[in-house]
């Protein structure tokens, strides 16, 4: 019975030593940017869910839907009201489903009366070839959405990083876990 | 795949899977002794590491599940294995989720857990380890098979627009289930070569002397 863990644990080892390079779970990252929302999917540790069924809805009301494409992306029109939170689904169809939430303030600037509140009141008057404040807050919600989405795509990705030291902690969970349970049953013996 | 996300399953399927992955793992702990645990912890970390490497395949991306191989060497243990293992995939890596645990711990553990108590008094007991791990092999498909219909099941039951095509179903889990039955009958046909005695979830109380 000793070669038994040892056999084990060389397994153990040797699929951590190939994990990192590929791994599972799946999902979506989504950006909007000029009035498109874009992005893929992607299994987490590597690789993109390639001509599998996609869907946009806003609130019950269905948006877009199509098949990803070769770098398991997506693209469609964003709509001119949002009244709802989008969620764009990915369904490879084997089981494998994963949902992205795009909430209304992703979507641009927020509507021209509250623009202009915003303003302070004391501002200087402005000439009459400025264009108006809400086109000013529309252009600098496009500049910064397109600044900002790769960033996004960064954090989506390390959020679903596969750590090595989390891969770890958890095989050595598993034997503590074992090591409370031997003990346990020691001492009630 | 058989890691089905929160938020995708309605509660009656999320309770009554909870409910009976719960009695799997009441049934898997009572059957824990000294020798099982550390074996239980040994083969939970196994699939806890293997069912993290993915190869993409068609339009997924699929990993081994080893529960044939869990089921024959752990009988009911395979339970508490599969929970703990999972929930730790849960909690540090997002995979599955904690909702869904009883869910996806059936789905695993559960065709495991019968290819052990159906096959695995026939592969202890094969007049080779040749045909132990053929046999193991043929479990191991079972197993496959019996998690994929567990998924579409609880997809169909929750979400039927969710309910996995029948042909991407083909494309991924038949390619698994080949690479599975090779990777579990080598292991079982190994183990019956060199360590008989790793093959019984329960040794007698004369057979469980030191060796």
């Amino acid at each position: 019975m000793i070669r038994l863990p040892f056999l084990l644990l060389s397994l153990i080892f040797a699929l951590c030593a190939a994990s990192p390079a590929a791994a599972h779970g799946m999902k979506v990252f989504a950006k909007v940017v000029g009035g498109e929302v874009s992005g893929y999917g992607f299994f987490i540790g590597g690789g993109r869910p390639q001509g599998v069924h996609w869907s946009a809805a806003m609130g019950q009301t269905a948006l877009a839907e199509g098949q990803t494409d070769a770098t398991g992306g997506f693209a469609f029109v964003a709509p001119a009201q949002i009244t709802a939170p989008v969620t764009i689904t990915m369904n490879t169809g084997d089981g494998h489903i994963a949902q992205a939430t795009l909430g209304p303030e992703r979507f641009g600037a927020p509507p021209p009366p509250a623009a202009a509140k915003a303003a302070p009141a004391n501002s200087p008057a402005l000439s009459s070839s400025a264009p108006p404040q809400g086109d000013i807050a529309a252009v600098v919600e496009a500049a910064v959405a397109r600044e900002v989405a790769p960033l996004m795509e960064r954090l989506e990705q390390l959020d679903a990083r596969m750590r090595m030291t989390d891969l770890m902690s958890g095989i050595f969970l598993i034997i503590g876990l074992a090591g409370i349970g031997l003990w346990a049953r020691g001492r009630r013996k | 795949m058989a890691h089905i996300p929160d938020g995708l399953l309605g509660l009656p399927v999320l309770i009554g899977t909870g409910a009976l992955a719960a009695g799997g793992v009441a049934l898997g702990l009572r059957a824990l002794d000294d020798r099982a645990i550390p074996r239980v912890a040994l083969l939970a970390a196994v699939f806890f590491a293997a069912s993290l490497v993915a190869v993409p395949v068609g339009p997924s991306s699929v990993h081994l599940l080893l529960s044939g191989v869990m089921g024959i060497m752990l009988g009911w243990g395979i339970f508490p294995a599969v929970v703990v293992a999972l929930a730790l995939q849960a909690a540090l890596f997002g995979m599955g989720g904690l909702t869904s645990l009883g869910t996806n711990t059936l789905n695993i553990a559960l065709p495991g857990a019968l290819v052990g108590v159906v096959l695995g008094p026939m592969i202890r007991n094969a007049a080779s380890p040749a045909r132990a791990g053929a046999l193991a092999a043929l479990g191991s498909v079972l197993a496959v098979a019996g998690t994929a219909a567990g998924v579409a099941l609880a997809l169909f039951l929750s979400a039927p627009e969710f309910t996995p095509a029948a042909k991407v179903l083909g494309l991924t889990y038949l390619p698994l289930a080949l690479v599975e039955a090779a990777v579990s009958g080598t292991i079982i046909s190994f183990l019956a070569r060199v360590e008989p005695r790793a093959l019984h979830p329960r040794l007698s109380p004369e057979e469980d002397l030191p060796a």
